[in-house]
């Protein structure tokens, strides 16, 4: 697919890991480099943010973006791992997309990462809940 | 003049779903509007990871009423993915079918809900009744006529009947025709878009940034449609069109509805028709999943369902992604609501389609002071509507 060739010559020293298949594509980046590749896909090949899932493994806490390029049904998928699961921070994407606002801020509550940036990082959906266990989705012995 | 703040929700008969909105009013005027959510946070996600794949199927069938099989159809489609899984020609056309008939029932569902909050009971009637008939084919094809339980990992539960072929396609000879009169009464009215043109309009731009989808986004000119643009079960086998318009603002979300009921009919009657000749098996045996990880989709009545779900090779997900249509497009209020007067707040909340029902509705004003007054929000929205009426009928 022309997209995802075009990506991968201008993104391609950015990218690692990477897994490939019928019109998804799934690749690891850094913190530091989540934002510029988070540009390229919503403003210069006008990608949309469809949600991004967050989980918890042994190694570390995945965020993994998924971006949908609607012209061709092409899902870009970018993977992050942040190792410190005492203390995760990773940069928030919210300046160059404004429907990240609640999609970051939903896995700050569920999953206690914090987005620098992030213009409220506040609890989305455990706000209201009074006693509730704080970042619900955590492993118990990291929450 | 000193803004006041009007709470909505979060639990209030205007909302079906539990939301809260707080709309800070300057005089007449909506000058912002913050939304809080979380009130209905059942742990589905959670949930699903205990369920085998085939348990989570029916877990996220009870998500939501209306959109009770966009959920299993995206969830098999996230299942499927990471096998890359066929599914038997039948069963493409039965599923294209089951979800395209939730089309139909949900968007007559949300005209008769806009209806009544302007003031047109008439339209919220018609729109109902011949919701009926959608109900009934579904308990022809599945037995009930909510929560069909038809969706599984590589095909359907249940055939549609062939001896039921006949009595399917009358119901929907019916529907058509009802559905020709309901559109054309809807755009041509001029009370109707008079009181619609022009309000609560998401530009082209907020819909892109707030990565909207569904009619939400397709009255503001931004095409995505899942069915089109990834074509899954058999809406590569099917003849219907993309509806987009341009202007953003209510009376179009209106007619994108309208439309796009009319579009369904036609993906449904096809599938029918298919259904006369295509013989064959409904289900592949599949026994497990590989480990891996898989993305599903489908597009629901209010927009793209996802879901993304992870395997270990078990016959469990680790992990189970969710994201309902709604949960992108109740942010874009932020887009639409501000600068509108108070009496359009009403159908602009309504116009993303966010389940709402229709029992009586009061909020109270509160000012900085807690001084406190009461306001009727549809009563607003229907008096302005009268307005609209009595000046186009003294012209």
């Amino acid at each position: 697919m022309a997209e995802v060739e075009q990506f991968m010559k201008d993104m391609g020293a950015k990218i690692h890991a990477k897994i490939e298949k019928k019109r998804r594509l799934y690749f690891n980046v850094s913190n530091d480099d989540i934002q510029e590749i988070a540009e390229y896909l919503f403003n210069k090949i006008g990608c949309r943010l469809s949600t991004a899932t967050a989980m918890e493994m042994y190694h570390g806490i995945e965020i993994l973006y998924h971006f949908s390029h609607d012209k061709t049904g092409q899902y870009f998928c970018p993977r992050l791992v942040i190792k410190d699961k005492k203390n995760p921070k990773v940069n928030s994407i919210t300046s160059i997309i404004e429907g990240a606002i609640w999609i970051e801020r939903e896995m700050f509550d569920l999953w206690g990462i914090d987005f620098i940036g992030h213009p409220r990082m506040e609890e989305l959906l455990t706000i209201h809940h009074p006693g509730t266990v704080k970042n619900p989705l955590r492993f118990k012995e990291a929450a | 003049m000193k803004a006041n703040k009007i709470p909505i929700g979060p639990f209030h008969p205007l909302l079906e779903e539990a939301e809260y909105f707080e709309l800070t009013v300057d005089g007449e005027t909506v000058v912002d509007i913050d939304m809080e959510i979380g009130w209905m946070h059942r742990g589905h996600e959670y949930i699903s990871e205990m369920k085998t794949f085939t348990q989570s199927i029916y877990l996220v069938e009870r998500i939501c009423g209306i959109c009770s099989t966009s959920h299993p159809i995206a969830c098999v489609h996230a299942i499927e993915d990471i096998d890359n899984i066929e599914i038997p020609l039948r069963a493409r056309y039965i599923r294209t079918l089951v979800g395209e008939l939730e089309r139909i029932h949900s968007h007559l569902l949300w005209l008769g809900l806009a209806g009544h909050f302007i003031g047109y009971d008439t339209l919220w009637m018609w729109a109902w009744k011949y919701r009926e008939p959608v109900l009934e084919m579904f308990e022809i094809i599945s037995g009930n006529r909510n929560h069909y339980g038809m969706m599984r990992v590589g095909g359907v539960a249940q055939d549609v009947d062939p001896a039921k072929l006949i009595e399917l396609h009358k119901h929907l000879d019916m529907i058509e025709k009802k559905m020709v009169m309901i559109a054309k009464a809807a755009k041509d009215d001029p009370v109707l878009r008079s009181r619609l043109k022009g309000v609560g309009v998401l530009t082209h731009e907020a819909a892109v940034a707030y990565c909207t989808v569904g009619p939400t986004s397709r009255a503001s000119g931004v095409p995505g449609d899942v069915r089109l643009d990834e074509p899954t079960d058999a809406y590569d086998l099917v003849d219907f069109e993309r509806i987009v318009l341009p202007n953003g603002d209510v009376y179009d979300k209106l007619v994108v509805r309208v439309l796009e009921i009319i579009e369904s009919i036609k993906i449904c009657r096809q599938c029918l028709s298919k259904l006369e000749t295509v013989t064959g098996p409904i289900l592949n045996n599949v026994k497990e999943i590989s480990p891996g990880e898989g993305i599903g989709r489908y597009e629901a009545p209010r927009g793209e369902v996802f879901h993304y779900i992870r395997s270990d090779g078990t016959n469990r997900p680790i992990r189970h992604k969710v994201r309902a249509p709604s949960y992108v497009n109740i942010p874009s209020f932020k887009a639409s609501c501000i600068g509108i007067p108070i009496a359009d707040a009403l159908i602009t909340l309504a116009s993303v389609d966010p389940c709402y029902c229709c029992t009586e509705r009061s909020i109270k004003i509160i000012d900085k002071n807690h001084d406190s007054c009461s306001f009727d929000l549809i009563k607003a929205s229907r008096e302005k509507t009268e307005q609209i009426r009595r000046e186009i009928n003294a012209d």
